[in-house]
């Protein structure tokens, strides 16, 4: 039996429980979107800050080219979660209300205390909360250098030199002067020399919009290398990320691509090639993403990357990556088939319904527990003037989601207009996370929203397989364990999960790795290969627990 | 070498120095000595009647003296702003193979007779043959507007769309074409091929099929019904129809790409290299060849030959990108650029 969704008929998987949740926060934009930077916030993060076993939640909330230099007009919200799908407010007591114009969000122990801290992308500084742990947090950016500048968008840690502790990288969009921007749909000041601004920057479909990221300039990415020390130093130059041809930054993925121990890095840019640095072992990096098959798309096109997604899906061993792109475009989905990776877009039939959508927060999950990781994607265009536009092939400003179905041949079917309004009501998605946030093992969405309310779908699909929740913990400093693989064996499947910090669309997933068991009642065994490669093996594991595993 | 000068000449007319030198055979003159400051001499060309000249050129023209009938052309297009000349001297230009000539000439027809169909439909075809879209696109366009009822007009405008890389516009405009004349194979062909060019596999298939159903030995329907089945995620069809188009065109650039796509995900390299090599030689210009040819290369450890097709991929999408680039300056139709 494939799917252990009860029939075609079943209408309810997600439900937005939001509102009964107690969550009122709402995200903030101009709401015409005259300029790239009121387009492209929304990042949030799913994290255990005060390590109760329960998934909290911290949205980003940003200003406007109006108010930005009030950072207090805009207000980012942590909520704890009180158990029983309730949520609390505790964003004042915590500290974490204003970091500027929040873009991304990662997580991780950065200092190996035991204890989440957040860090925040902005336009303008970032923000790296250290987590007290009681309950309060204090923004260490500037005294740890990691404060950045510019536009900052994506950002993930790990630990790339397998020193022991936690690195930072972080992707940068368009050098922005909030002083001189570009004209609404015309250009001029901050554009490129030789980028007019005129004509295709600035205009779709014959309808003037906001100008970029085409004809403006992009920034560099960074990164930032811990000392053990609590500082951080710039090394992307050395190390050979620093994306000197100055890409428009934004998805981030560190996966180990090619299985030899060392954390690579997947960076995805918007309307340009995307960026594979394989790691050397010796503290650099090679650009290996044309070779590799993941620059750009099957038929060399570059793409308006967005968000990136890495998983097993064939069960093979391997993390393939699917990201999402700009409307017209499919969203690439990338085989790995070791050492390269292979578009399979249009094989793993995913690509012909993304086609019309502008896609951003993704994920791998498997919502239904039967061994296969799904897929999920929250669209939403970035004109709010193209519903006055000729639209051809495109999706109005709010979209729907998109939700993969995995057949378990390799290929997916897209669901989601089987499961009514929580999928489907028409929005204008952002940030995507995943996570259980009522541990009762079924996966659950959270997804931001430009200008609006978030929503929080709570999984109630019936008849679901079981499952086993596997928390980690490292050794200092790197608690969070960012970089561990878990390979599970339940019956016939063998699976294997991978811990991120920096998922998705600028965001941040449970750190905690789901596996769906399908009826298997236990995981036969499972391992877990460490960020220094050690190993902690487990066999006969009942289904249906959070398991903690702690690194000896 | 004889085509090259007859071009030459054809386009140094342009000189005043040549008016009123009409050659007395079709043989090919050389141009008038350059003064030193770079202008040819300069003589008062005679008067011309324009119907009696239209006439005289018409006559030289069936006679095969290229150069005296584009002269009276040109002379009679100075001297009485006189369309129908100009459209002469255009046709010569264009025949001579001097489209950029043909183009600059027929830009002026079209300033003194924007609304004429004559000047419209040539100014389009010769942009089409000069691989210039974006000038036929201007042309079609109009034309579409003002007679919307002629297919052909819908489907040279698709062409161009097409040939410009727009092809959402494209297809819109063949589907125009297709429901002016449902059955005609070259409009179906082209269809499937703008619908195979935005990822819309499942679109393009019934057009090819209804195409192949008319001529099932249509080299180009075979190879893009072989490109839908190749997106559409079944490589066997896809084989088959490429293998099928390259036994009729073994050089055919499309069918064998799609055979290097289907062989690069069954990661037979060596096999898809040499298919990916035949299509760009074939068709240089296509950057999803010389892509896919790049990372055959790749594969294969052939580091050499993956950055030369790289560095050719990279040029072909710049090309690429700047036609439709001007395409949507010039139509306003440009995406944001996300």
């Amino acid at each position: 039996m494939r799917g252990f969704v009860a029939s075609q008929d079943a209408k309810v998987l997600f439900r937005d429980i939001r509102a009964e949740a107690g969550i009122t926060y709402a995200h903030h934009s101009a709401p015409e979107k005259k300029f790239i930077s009121e387009s492209m916030s929304g990042g949030m993060a799913l994290l255990d800050y005060d390590n109760d076993g329960r998934l909290d939640v911290y949205f980003l909330d940003a200003l406007t080219v109006e108010n930005a230099h009030d950072p207090r007009a805009a207000r980012s919200v942590l909520y704890r979660n009180l158990g029983g799908n309730r949520f609390e407010d505790v964003t004042d007591a915590a500290g974490v209300a204003h970091p500027g114009w929040g873009m991304g969000v990662c997580t991780a122990d950065v200092d190996g205390d035991g204890w989440e801290d957040i860090y925040v992308t902005n336009l303008g500084p970032n923000a790296l909360y250290h987590n007290n742990g009681n309950g309060t947090f204090t923004d260490i950016a500037t005294r740890s250098g990691v404060t950045a500048g510019g536009w900052s968008a994506g950002c993930g840690f790990a630990d790339y030199d397998r020193d022991g502790d936690l690195d930072l990288f972080v992707s940068r969009y368009v050098k922005l002067d909030l002083e001189h921007l570009p004209e609404f749909g015309k250009g001029g000041a901050g554009m490129v020399k030789g980028g007019t601004g005129r004509g295709a920057d600035c205009q779709y479909r014959g309808v003037a919009v906001q100008c970029g990221p085409r004809g403006l300039p992009g920034q560099g990415d960074l990164l930032f290398r811990n000392d053990g020390q609590g500082r951080f130093e710039e090394a992307g130059q050395r190390a050979g990320v620093s994306d000197p041809h100055q890409y428009f930054g934004l998805g981030v993925a560190w996966f180990d691509a090619d299985e030899d121990g060392w954390l690579d890095l997947f960076v995805a840019n918007d309307a340009g090639p995307n960026f594979l640095y394989m790691n050397q072992r010796d503290g650099t990096f090679k650009e290996s993403a044309f070779p590799a098959g993941v620059a750009v798309s099957e038929d060399g096109a570059e793409q308006g990357c967005m968000g990136v997604a890495v998983g097993d899906y064939e069960n093979a061993g391997r993390f393939s990556l699917f990201v999402t792109n700009f409307a017209e475009e499919y969203n690439a989905f990338y085989r790995n088939v070791g050492p390269y990776f292979t578009d399979w877009s249009f094989r793993t039939k995913t690509a012909p319904s993304s086609l019309p959508f502008v896609g951003w927060g993704n994920g791998f999950l498997d919502y239904d527990n039967d061994g296969w990781l799904d897929i999920i994607v929250g669209n939403g265009h970035v004109y709010p003037q193209l519903d006055q536009a000729k639209l051809g092939a495109s999706a109005p400003y709010r979209q729907r989601r998109l939700l993969y179905h995995n057949r378990g041949d390799g290929t997916f079917d897209e669901v989601a207009q089987q499961y009514g309004p929580a999928l489907n009501e028409p929005r204008v998605s952002r940030g995507l996370t995943l996570g259980d946030l009522d541990n009762d093992g079924r996966t659950d969405v959270v997804i931001a929203d430009l200008d609006g309310y978030p929503l929080v779908l709570h999984n109630e699909l019936a008849d679901v397989g079981n499952w086993l929740l596997v928390k980690l913990r490292g050794k200092p400093k790197n608690t969070s364990a960012v970089g561990a693989v878990v390979t599970l064996r339940a019956g016939a499947l063998t699976m294997k999960r991978l811990v991120r910090s920096g998922t998705s669309y600028i965001s941040q997933d449970d750190k905690r790795l789901h596996f769906g068991l399908g009826t298997a009642t236990k995981a036969d065994w499972l391992e877990v290969l460490w960020p220094d490669q050690t190993k902690t093996r487990r066999e006969n594991v009942k289904a249906n627990e959070v398991l903690e595993i702690r690194q000896e | 070498m004889r085509r090259r000068l007859v071009v030459a000449i054809v386009a140094g007319l342009a000189a005043p120095a040549l008016a009123g030198q009409a050659p007395a055979s079709g043989q090919a003159r050389p141009a008038a000595p350059a003064r030193p400051g770079g202008q040819p001499r300069a003589a008062a060309p005679a008067k011309l009647e324009l119907q009696p000249g239209l006439k005289r050129a018409k006559e030289e023209l069936t006679q095969g003296q290229i150069v005296e009938a584009a002269q009276l052309y040109r002379q009679l297009a100075d001297q009485h702003q006189s369309v129908q000349a100009l459209l002469g001297l255009a046709r010569i230009q264009s025949g001579v193979g001097d489209a950029r000539g043909a183009l600059s000439v027929l830009e002026r027809a079209r300033q003194l007779a924007p609304n004429s169909e004559e000047v419209l439909g040539a100014q389009a075809r010769v942009a089409l043959a000069a691989r210039s879209p974006v000038i036929a696109t201007r042309a079609l366009e109009a034309l579409a507007r003002m007679v919307p009822s002629v297919m052909e007009n819908q489907y040279l405008l698709g062409v161009a769309l097409m040939q410009a890389g727009d092809m959402p516009s494209g297809a819109m405009a063949l589907e125009e074409a297709r429901k002016l004349e449902p059955n005609r194979a070259l409009t179906l062909v082209a269809l499937g091929f703008a619908y195979n060019g935005q990822k819309l596999y499942a679109e393009a298939r019934p057009h090819l099929l209804r195409a192949l159903e008319i001529d099932g030995t249509d080299v180009e329907a075979l190879a893009a019904l072989a490109e839908s089945e190749d997106g559409l995620g079944e490589p066997e069809a896809a084989e088959l129809h490429a293998k099928r188009a390259l036994a009729r065109d073994p050089n055919h650039a499309i069918a064998n790409l799609v055979m290097g796509l289907v062989r690069m995900k069954q990661q037979r390299y060596e096999e898809a290299r040499e298919a990916l090599e035949r299509a760009v030689k074939t068709d240089p210009t296509s950057a999803k060849a010389q892509y896919q040819l790049s990372l055959a290369c790749a594969r294969l450890g052939d580091e050499a030959g993956q950055k030369e097709h790289l560095d050719l991929y990279t040029k072909a999408q710049k090309e690429n990108a700047e036609r439709l680039r001007d395409l949507q300056g010039a139509a306003g139709t440009g995406r944001g650029g996300m």
